[in-house]
């Protein structure tokens, strides 16, 4: 029973900031909700407006466009890194935290190097303009046609660290005498990664897959950053997440935002569910 | 009150930590017989991958160079591009922290990652070593509910965390804006109390029947037996908490929103870009600050760092 006095004060925060959020949003989501509270029931209203939402529609294609590249890009590399880095190399230790580095550092920190380096009078366009033999001026956060794409470069560069720690450990699961059977046999490296690594490596790929797609979902900070929250230019950068923030923030509209705020919950289950289906829980610590 | 006994097994860190921490051990295993006449094509192979992987390691850390070169030159200067500054100056540095109050910013952040990390080692290993050892009615219950949290994004609470923090229920209090209303969003996650928990599970029970032979209480055992056994665990939970709040962007956005007194360093970034844009000097040299005491926790804790990454990833 006094377990009891040990778990209350966690299960009472888990409680009041997680469970009733969720069933508050259920609530609140019915209603036309503002600063001064509830203003009328619209019963459906906001689900409905959330299917004709012009900007909402903005948001949730560039958000999926986004994960479209980033996903693929990260998996890819964090799968190359990881099993690099799992090689009897030398400097493996060094390499490995080179890779995790630019992990570690805050999002709104390496998003401020990104608009130097990025700016129109940044280091990558002295370096296209060398190349070129003459200047280049690309701004390449302020044009709406490559904003989305410089948000997907830096965090391919950032969080694909992130991946390969999760393919390590995926990686350390493979028995050590498929190796060996497959040496024996006179597989090659490139034969032995293909035909065992990579479909021994299932599991793993599908949970950094729906991980990289959860936390591509949810992209906000560089968004917020780059565009100065509003989404722009020419709301090129307005993901679902800052379209969230603006509705609950900006236009005090917290029905609405709660609803959106649900339906992105919706995604990110869905994925969580058909991920333990297949899979079962991710035996990783 | 007894100690740990001396001569028990020493206690297994957590796995994570241990797998990923490990030097030269590879899964790979021995490497395959040598193959007369295969050794120049191997060598040649070698210098390629070598090649390959300094230049990803440089694509990776180069923006970091140029990030603190940036820091210690003047503006006129930064027009230049050189890597090495030809004066090098703190004088970025002296003007963001006095002129543009990161000073402030730093302390702030210091201070929130700090109560942060105290509140979920403390409240991740009480509830952690109450789901390992404890038995009472409902616990596997208790424990899918934390679990479940897990399930419920950031971005889901925004509305009603932030209704809440206006005007808590019953009691009325007005927590936007203020230091309590930040911690008390962000007391304990479930990600370390479930890391703490696996940890506890592999403990050996002996400790504590030692301690329960000495009399020892349930609370005494767990502050007394257990958490000094889970130092490994304790330091994962401490280096993820104490990074994840010090980057920490969207809640102290919203609870600290247009109240500069409590603006941590990223929204004071954020404040510094809106204002000065092309600032290059200024806006690296607060890059470097926010950057530079994660890199030296990474530097010296690595190993947890990585334990922490692997263990919250496995919420999904």
């Amino acid at each position: 029973m006094v377990g009891y006095a040990f778990v209350a004060l966690p299960i009472a925060s888990f409680l009041i900031f997680f469970i009733y959020p969720l069933f508050y949003s259920f609530y609140i989501s019915y209603f036309d909700w503002g600063a001064l509270g509830k203003i009328n029931s619209v019963g459906l209203g906001n689900y409905r407006e959330v299917y004709h939402d012009f900007l909402f529609h903005k948001a949730l294609r560039n958000t999926l466009k986004y994960a479209a590249v980033v996903v693929p890009c990260q998996m890819a590399l964090g799968l190359i890194m990881a099993v690099t880095v799992n090689q009897a190399l030398r400097f493996r230790t060094f390499f490995r935290a080179a890779f995790y580095f630019p992990a570690i550092a805050g999002s709104v920190a390496i998003t401020a190097v990104a608009t130097y380096i990025l700016a129109s009078d940044g280091i990558l366009n002295a370096a296209i303009g060398g190349v070129r033999g003459s200047t280049y001026t690309h701004s390449w956060f302020g044009e709406s046609s490559t904003a989305l794409q410089s948000i997907m470069g830096l965090n391919i560069w950032t969080t694909s660290g992130t991946m390969m720690l999760f393919y390590l450990a995926s990686l350390q699961s493979i028995p050590p005498d498929v190796y060996e059977a497959a040496a024996i046999d006179g597989a090659g490296s490139w034969r032995t990664f293909w035909k065992i690594t990579f479909p021994l490596l299932k599991p793993g790929h599908f949970f950094v897959a729906v991980l990289s797609v959860i936390g591509s979902l949810q992209v906000f900070d560089q968004a917020f950053f780059v565009s100065g929250g509003g989404g722009g230019p020419n709301y090129s950068t307005m993901t679902i997440v800052l379209y969230l923030y603006n509705t609950a923030i900006n236009d005090v509209r917290f029905g609405y935002a709660a609803t959106l705020g649900l339906v992105l919950f919706a995604m990110i289950f869905t994925l969580v569910l058909i991920q333990r289906l297949l899979f079962g829980r991710p035996e990783v610590s | 009150m007894a100690g740990p006994p001396q001569d028990l097994p020493p206690v297994p860190p957590v796995v994570a930590a241990e797998q990923l921490g490990r030097e030269g051990k590879t899964a790979a295993g021995t490497p395959p017989p040598a193959i007369p006449g295969r050794e120049r094509v191997d060598v040649a192979r070698r210098l390629l991958v070598y090649g390959v992987l300094f230049l990803i390691a440089a694509l990776y850390f180069v923006p970091f160079a140029w990030t603190v070169s940036t820091s210690l030159k003047t503006l006129p200067e930064t027009v230049g591009f050189d890597l090495i500054p030809n004066h090098p100056s703190f004088h970025a540095y002296d003007n963001a922290l006095t002129t543009f109050n990161f000073k402030r910013y730093f302390v702030n952040s210091l201070f929130i990652a700090s109560v942060v990390t105290l509140t979920n080692l403390f409240l991740a290993s009480l509830g952690g070593y109450a789901f390992a050892r404890l038995r009472f009615p409902g616990r596997e219950a208790l424990f899918f509910l934390v679990l479940g949290t897990l399930m419920i994004p950031n971005e889901l609470r925004l509305v009603p965390v932030f209704q809440m923090l206006t005007s808590f229920p019953v009691t009325h209090w007005s927590l936007i804006g203020s230091y309590q209303g930040y911690f008390v969003i962000r007391l304990v996650t479930a990600t370390n109390l479930f890391l703490m928990r696996q940890y506890f599970l592999t403990i050996p029970k002996d400790f504590e029947e030692a301690a329960k032979l000495d009399g020892a209480g349930y609370f005494k055992t767990y502050l007394r037996v257990m958490l000094p056994l889970a130092g490994p665990a304790l330091a994962a939970v401490t280096i993820l908490e104490f990074q994840g709040t010090w980057n920490d962007f969207f809640w102290p956005l919203i609870v600290f929103l247009g109240d500069k007194s409590y603006y941590t360093l990223p929204l004071g970034i954020n404040l510094f870009r809106n204002q000065f844009y092309t600032q290059w000097p200024e806006l690296m040299a607060v890059s470097v600050i926010a950057i530079l005491p994660i890199a030296l926790l990474y530097v010296f804790f690595q190993r947890y760092f990585v334990a922490g990454v692997t263990a919250a990833g496995v919420k999904g």
